[in-house]
């Protein structure tokens, strides 16, 4: 019989004369090469910090795949991954062991239908599967002690369940139900719903724009509070944006939008526009028009007048097939592995639909196709032409070409790398000094927004905290307020509290996580372990109010899930002036750390138009000096009740990006602190809005027993409801378009912060020395699974 | 063009003095720390952190509660939970932990309180298809391998965080109390364009509903109040859509 | 034949490590020849210092514990608490044991691209650097080849080190390791002129670089009359070494550990300890100029020993400080790595040596 894999490892532990030393010295070193792959990477880390220390089991993280012999795949492999996930594998020394974490390395968790995942127990034999999403720090050591034991030889799952027969009886046979999910035949798409606000400069702008876009338009329609979309066709859309440009001090574009209507045969491009000044920050305004639905369709891009739509336009051109012309980009896929299927998210792409009941002979995942990538095996010993050129994407022969001549040095970094984060940059450099960056995302894109238009608005509500498990609950905010914009609900007054003390720990929380990577990249273990020390009070906090650690799905519309008790309110409060002492060390050892502030001086430096240019967004905008917070700019839940100040600077560089963030914890804190106290002084109950509960008003202060009957059925109405938040990283924009008859969304279209940052990086890292380049990424705290999606 | 409390924030200039004030600090800081070290770990294997009540872990089942309605497969995010067919021909929950991404949104749709939360968390299965739990596995506590003696709980004073530990095992199941009760019963709104599929008695797993043929052939359905839980299947499964929930206004 | 035995036997007595304390048991031994020579061989002081210490018996302990050390105190700086669980009651002492067994049985994997003979040498080769400068430092007064010019030899033998890790780098024939090869390379000017030179100066100073002498002339240690050269022999150990503020070569999140990107198994054990061995070799040098090498209070019934134990305790005190600044210090960039070097170092040492200068002319006046 063939040998596996998997018996491989343990063979040659059993074997030779020193067997029982090798197995001893291997059990307690088992060095992970920390595949980072998503979110459960945050409890990676957490594992590795002072909360847990891993390195207490001897398992100390080793970035290096040749002197690691554990890999833990913490959640997706995506097919762009699977083939970095086998090269790790392969380059690891006989014995090696494979934990899968994560629900997502599994049998999918929530992405279980994404057309972009594989299953690493399809790639890589795997030892053992540890449950959760993300799993807990305990349940990842349970994991490590679980090989431990394996090594030992007592290979065992460490959960016994008790079979308890079920009771008989002689019930009719029933019909299973049919799926909850309504989706229209026909649906009517439009993204002009106008609708009546008390809005009087909005009224005016109309008039202003009408004026000038005399002619280009065909028509102009508010369609909420601060959302205006401007009709016009293909052929006007780039002198209209020009007009815009121009004269009304449009600047930056915050989405870019392709919605397929194939049953009018049309698709319709969008661009969601505004400006940084004072009159237009808060306003959107949505260019969109459309075009005909054929195999190449064709629009002029606009990433010549707006630089910020150049990736989204890309990434676009990847779902849609849309060509944009003039965009340089358009070569290949850029998020999609090569094996992804093509333009996914046309409507004509469907996926896998759920299962609700069990039946004999049905197989309990659907099966997922292994990515055709594999590495030169003895079969194989080479890659083939084609899959060469595929492993270079997306530093095609020119690029490379070019290089050669100007006589640079290419690297590729990542995907996998100790200071790469998930995706991979080809960086061309020449001596000391980068000339240029290319980004090659995507490494954990997990098309959310196809899984979306697949699922109910409520299962909706924990997808989108998954892009940043580090920031959730300021991701499940965006896309809760434009559901209740849309719905026209005013959430309770306490609930409003208890959101923004939330939203404002999970701020602080993604900031310390942005704050202990950052030293790791500057190779500053203390810094790391200081700040992931107080992230472990923010999630101590989180998990007595929400029951989870890191994903708590705990903002519903019209609220949250239920009240929290004065009990963590009073730890809240403590939090407010404990933080101080710790927050102390960690700026001793590490920000005010003169080797650091030389390290981030003048570096990577983007000047106000440069930033404004590449469209970033949230801390690293207010570095370069655009005074554009949206809890400022378009307060939204209790923030202009509370006496805080948003933080900006001027120098645009690390050390400016790293103080500006440091400064925002400390009026975080502030708010949490002013909310808090705002909250103890308030009756308890009354936590979701009883326009919503409709028959269930009973379930006002704790949602339990009736979640599904309240939301299964919510439909928003006709139209498109954006909504903009402030998150960690900056702006995430939530666009939902709803055709008013389905229970699932259109299309949801999602411009997380780090999406936007990731121009930044490149700009900002031009021109800088080698090792620049990681101050300079890890001083925007990008996130790939938040970019990528 | 200034907005209204924008704090400007400056990065720290240096001159050699600070420097080696930094210095200092940051060494002072280190030797102060190996000396006396604020530690904040907790010794896994050996203790446990103690989650709170409300902890989010794997999901128990008592089927003498549920009503097989059917939400907590609705509303599952990634399809985790799906329904089977028991003996007695009722559906209910099997959860497959390979995709259960412990949101709790069963728990929390469950009106009859038939499936409860647990503190386990920490699991390693050694093949996939064992992850899938039926629902024989779920209606009593399952044994994990446990290596504690102690459990420490994270206390946030007002100074510090301090790490509380007490001897003993940690539970891991706390019972909580079922959640309010809100009767509601399925009625026929607009019987007379009922066209006699049937399909809200197929579906119907309490037998609530009847159908009769009445004088002149036209067949009626007849949804007994008392059998009905109000699970809204046959709300949902109507052709007609004429089934609605009330709320059942008990005197 | 027994004459000369006994012509050997003179050689070995007449220069033996006098310990008090044993001595007594020493007498008792039964009379068997070969386990007196044995032992008096062992005794034989170049014998001692090339086996116990300073050299393998310490050395290799300290290999062995050293890391741990450091991965313990960092911990405990760091709130969490380092290798722990694995004999849980001694913290974890034996965790280097448990790495370097595994390393020592695990595959040796020699990658398509790489130079297959160089590539499996240079790790082996570079252990034996190590053992070299050990034969001319005293520990108290037992010294294995006694010579006035031990510094300068030390100095040139340490000079070896970074050699082999071009050597790596070469041979690995990976981009990562190529871009650190350069990169130590680079450093290696950097740090060497100023550490020579706060060297140069403390000869100077003592009028002698014979360890031993030098030892003896410490009544106020060096350390104390020269600073300046002090701090920039100590921050030069800490570039040579590779320690954190100057991690540049190997810096393992830009890099991936640069040079030994690409070995595994017991090779990159053997790298893993290079950092080590260079550590102990330069606190060892560090003790023997700027604090008093061996010498302190005389310890009752030890003897030699006195002297050994002094010696071990200081340079176990300089190596536990240049490893502790890991904790305290993120990574210099190449060019301020360079530029730290080549202008405030080299400045420091140029101001140490006059320091030397002045301390000598007081004393000639």
């Amino acid at each position: 019989m063939e040998e596996t894999e998997k018996d491989r490892n343990i063979r040659i532990l059993h074997s030779g004369v020193f067997t029982p030393l090798r197995r001893w010295a291997t059990k307690w070193s088992l060095w992970p090469c920390h595949f980072l792959t998503s979110c459960c990477g945050v409890e990676l880390a957490h594992t590795g910090a002072c909360g847990y220390d891993m390195e207490r089991l001897g398992t100390l993280n080793m970035g290096i795949s040749r002197q690691a012999n554990f890999i833990m795949v913490e959640g997706t492999i995506t097919r762009k991954m699977a083939r970095a996930l086998r090269i790790v594998w392969e380059q690891m020394p006989d014995p090696k062991f494979v934990n899968v974490i994560g629900a997502c390395g599994q049998r999918g968790g929530i992405f279980w239908n994404s057309y972009n995942i594989t299953r690493p127990s399809d790639i890589v034999p795997v030892d053992f599967f540890i449950p959760g999403c993300p799993i807990t720090p305990e349940g990842l050591l349970r994991g490590v002690r679980a090989v431990q034991e394996k090594i030992e030889g007592r290979d065992n799952t460490t959960i016994r369940f008790k079979h308890v027969e079920l009771p008989p009886g002689d019930g009719e046979e029933n019909r299973a139900p049919t799926t909850p999910k309504i989706f229209a035949p026909t649906p009517l798409v439009r993204v002009d719903v106008p609708r009546d606000v008390d809005w009087a400069f909005g009224n005016d702008l109309v008039k202003n724009l009408k004026a000038q876009l005399n002619g280009l338009y065909t028509s102009i329609t508010i369609t909420e509070k601060n959302r205006i979309a401007i009709k016009t066709t293909p052929e006007n859309l780039v002198e209209t944006s020009r007009k815009l440009s121009d004269t009304m001090g449009v600047d930056h574009v915050k989405s870019v939008n392709v919605i397929d209507v194939p049953h009018e045969r049309k698709f319709m491009v969008e661009y969601m526009v505004s400006g940084y000044t004072e009159e237009l920050m808060p306003v959107i305004l949505t260019i969109f028009t459309e075009i005909g639905r054929e195999a190449e369709p064709e629009i002029t891009s606009l990433a010549s007048l707006w630089e910020s739509a150049n990736y989204s336009e890309r990434e676009l051109h990847d779902f849609f097939g849309v060509q944009f012309k003039g965009n340089k980009g358009m070569k290949g896929k850029f998020l999609l592995a090569p094996d992804t299927p093509d333009t996914p998210l046309r409507k004509d792409f469907k996926l896998e639909e759920e299962q609700y009941t069990i039946e004999e002979g049905v197989p309990l995942t659907p099966a997922i196709t292994p990515p055709h990538y594999t590495p030169p095996s003895s079969s194989s010993p080479s890659y083939t032409e084609s899959e060469l050129e595929d492993l270079k994407m997306p530093a095609y022969e020119d690029v490379l070409k070019e290089a050669e001549k100007n006589d640079e040095f290419v690297a590729f970094i990542g995907p996998h790398h100790s200071g790469s984060g998930h995706l991979r940059w080809v960086m061309r450099m020449k001596g000391d000094i980068i000339k240029d960056v290319i980004p090659d995302p995507g490494y954990v894109h997990r098309s959310m927004e196809k899984i979306a238009e697949n699922r109910l608005y409520i299962q909706n509500v924990p997808l989108t905290e998954r892009p940043n498990i580090s920031d959730p609950i300021n991701m499940n905010l965006g896309y809760v307020r434009a559901i209740e914009n849309a719905l026209g609900i005013e959430v309770p007054e306490r609930a409003k509290y208890i959101r923004t003390i939330m939203a404002e720990l999970s701020r602080i929380g993604a900031f310390f996580y942005d704050m202990g990577i950052f030293p790791l990249f500057m190779g500053h273990s203390t810094g790391f372990m200081y700040s992931f020390a107080i992230r472990e009070m923010v999630l101590e906090l989180m998990v007595r109010m929400t029951g989870s650690r890191c994903t708590p799905s705990f903002i519903i519309p019209g609220g949250i899930r239920r009240d929290i008790s004065d009990d963590v309110l009073d730890r809240t409060r403590n939090f407010t002036s404990a933080i101080h002492k710790r927050l102390k060390k960690y700026e001793n050892i590490f920000v005010y750390n003169p080797v650091l502030i030389s390290r981030m001086k003048e570096v990577g430096v983007l000047t106000r138009e440069e930033a404004i240019r590449c469209g970033i967004v949230g801390p690293f905008l207010r570095a370069s000096g655009v005074e554009y917070d949206v809890r400022k700019a378009e307060p939204y839940e209790v923030y202009d009740k509370l006496d805080w100040e948003a933080t900006t600077g001027d120098a645009g560089d690390c050390l400016g990006r790293i103080f500006g963030r440091l400064e925002e914890i400390k009026q975080s804190v502030e708010i949490v602190r002013q909310a808090v106290d705002a909250v103890q002084g308030m009756p308890r109950g009354g936590v979701i809005s009883e326009e919503i509960l409709g028959d269930y008003k009973e379930a006002s202060d704790d949602i339990r027993g009736y979640l599904y009957n309240v939301y299964g059925d919510l439909v928003l109405p006709k139209g498109e409801w954006t909504s903009v938040t402030e998150a960690a990283r900056g702006t995430v924009l939530y666009s939902i378009i709803s055709d008013g008859e389905s229970n699932v969304p259109y299309r949801v279209r999602i411009i997380t912060p780090c999406w936007m940052n990731l121009r930044g990086i490149i700009e900002a890292s031009k021109g800088e020395r080698v090792a620049d380049f990681w101050t300079v990424y890890a001083s925007f705290g990008y996130f790939p699974p938040e970019a990528d999606r | 063009m200034k907005m209204k409390s924008m704090k400007k924030v400056v990065g720290p200039e240096y001159n050699l003095g600070d420097k080696i004030k930094t210095n200092v600090y940051a060494v002072g800081v280190a030797m102060q720390e190996s000396v006396y070290p604020h530690t904040a770990t907790v010794f896994y294997p050996r203790e446990r952190k103690k989650m709170p009540d409300n902890f989010r872990g794997f999901i128990l089942f008592d089927p003498d509660k549920c009503i097989s309605c059917f939400n907590c497969s609705f509303v599952c995010p990634a399809n985790a939970i799906r329904m089977k067919e028991a003996p007695n021909k009722r559906y209910y929950p099997t959860v497959d932990y390979g995709r259960c991404i412990f949101c709790h949104f069963c728990i929390d749709s469950c009106s009859g309180g038939a499936l409860k939360a647990t503190k386990i968390h920490d699991v390693a299965y050694k093949d996939m298809d064992a992850m899938f739990t039926p629902t024989e596995e779920m209606i009593e506590l399952p044994e994990i391998i446990r290596e504690d003696k102690k459990y420490v709980e994270y206390e946030i004073k007002e100074d510090d965080l301090h790490l509380k530990r007490t001897k003993g095992e940690d539970y891991l199941f706390v019972e909580v109390p079922p959640p309010k009760e809100i009767p509601m019963v399925s009625t026929c709104i607009d019987p007379g364009s009922c066209i006699g599929c049937r399909v809200c008695a197929d579906v119907c797993e309490h037998g609530a509903i009847s159908a009769s043929v009445e004088d002149g052939g036209t067949l009626r359905m007849k949804i007994d109040t008392d059998e009905c839980t109000g699970c809204g299947l046959c709300v949902k499964e109507c052709s007609m859509q004429i089934l609605m929930l009330n709320k059942l206004e008990r005197e | 034949m027994m004459e000369i035995i006994n012509t050997l036997m003179e050689t070995v007595m007449s220069n033996q490590v006098s310990i008090p304390l044993i001595e007594p048991m020493l007498d008792s031994l039964p009379e068997i020849p070969m386990l007196q020579y044995m032992v008096a061989f062992m005794l034989w002081k170049p014998i001692f210092a090339l086996l116990i210490c300073p050299g393998l018996t310490v050395g290799g302990l300290s290999l062995l514990f050293f890391p741990w050390i450091e991965r313990k105190l960092c911990g405990r700086a760091q709130w969490r608490v380092g290798p722990h669980e694995i004999v849980w009651w001694l913290g974890g002492v034996i965790q280097l044991l448990a790495d370097s067994l595994r390393f020592l049985f695990q595959e040796v994997i020699v990658h398509k691209d790489a130079h297959r003979p160089y590539f499996l040498q240079f790790p082996f080769l570079s252990f034996m650097i190590f053992l070299l400068p050990l034969l001319f430092i005293p520990a108290g007064t037992i010294v294995a080849i006694q010579t006035p010019y031990a510094i300068q030899i030390i100095l040139a033998l340490v000079c070896l080190f970074p050699l082999f890790i071009l050597g790596f780098g070469w041979a690995s024939n990976s981009r990562f390791a190529y871009i650190g090869t350069v990169r130590e390379a680079f450093m290696y000017f950097a740090y060497e002129i100023p550490f020579i030179i706060a060297a140069i100066a403390m000869i100077i100073l003592y009028g002698t670089s014979d360890p031993l002498l030098m030892a003896s002339r410490q009544s106020i240690p060096g350390i104390i009359l020269n600073p300046v050269a002090a701090l920039v022999f100590f921050i030069g150990a800490a570039m040579a070494t590779g320690r954190m503020p100057f991690e540049i070569p190997d810096s393992d999140q830009e890099l991936c550990a640069g040079p030994h990107v690409e070995y595994s198994g017991i090779a990159f054990g053997l790298i893993y300890v290079l950092c080590y061995e260079k550590g102990y070799i330069l606190s060892a040098l560090m003790t023997i100029l700027f604090l008093g090498g061996g010498s302190g209070p005389a310890i009752a019934g030890l003897g030699d020993l006195s002297g050994v134990f002094w010696f071990v305790v200081k340079t176990y005190l300089v190596l536990t400080t240049l490893f502790m600044l890991r904790a305290v210090y993120p990574r210099y960039r190449l060019d301020q790595g360079l530029k730290l070097g080549w202008s405030p170092m080299l400045v420091m040492a140029i101001i140490g040596l006059a320091i030397s200068l002045v301390v000598v002319a007081v004393r000639v006046i």
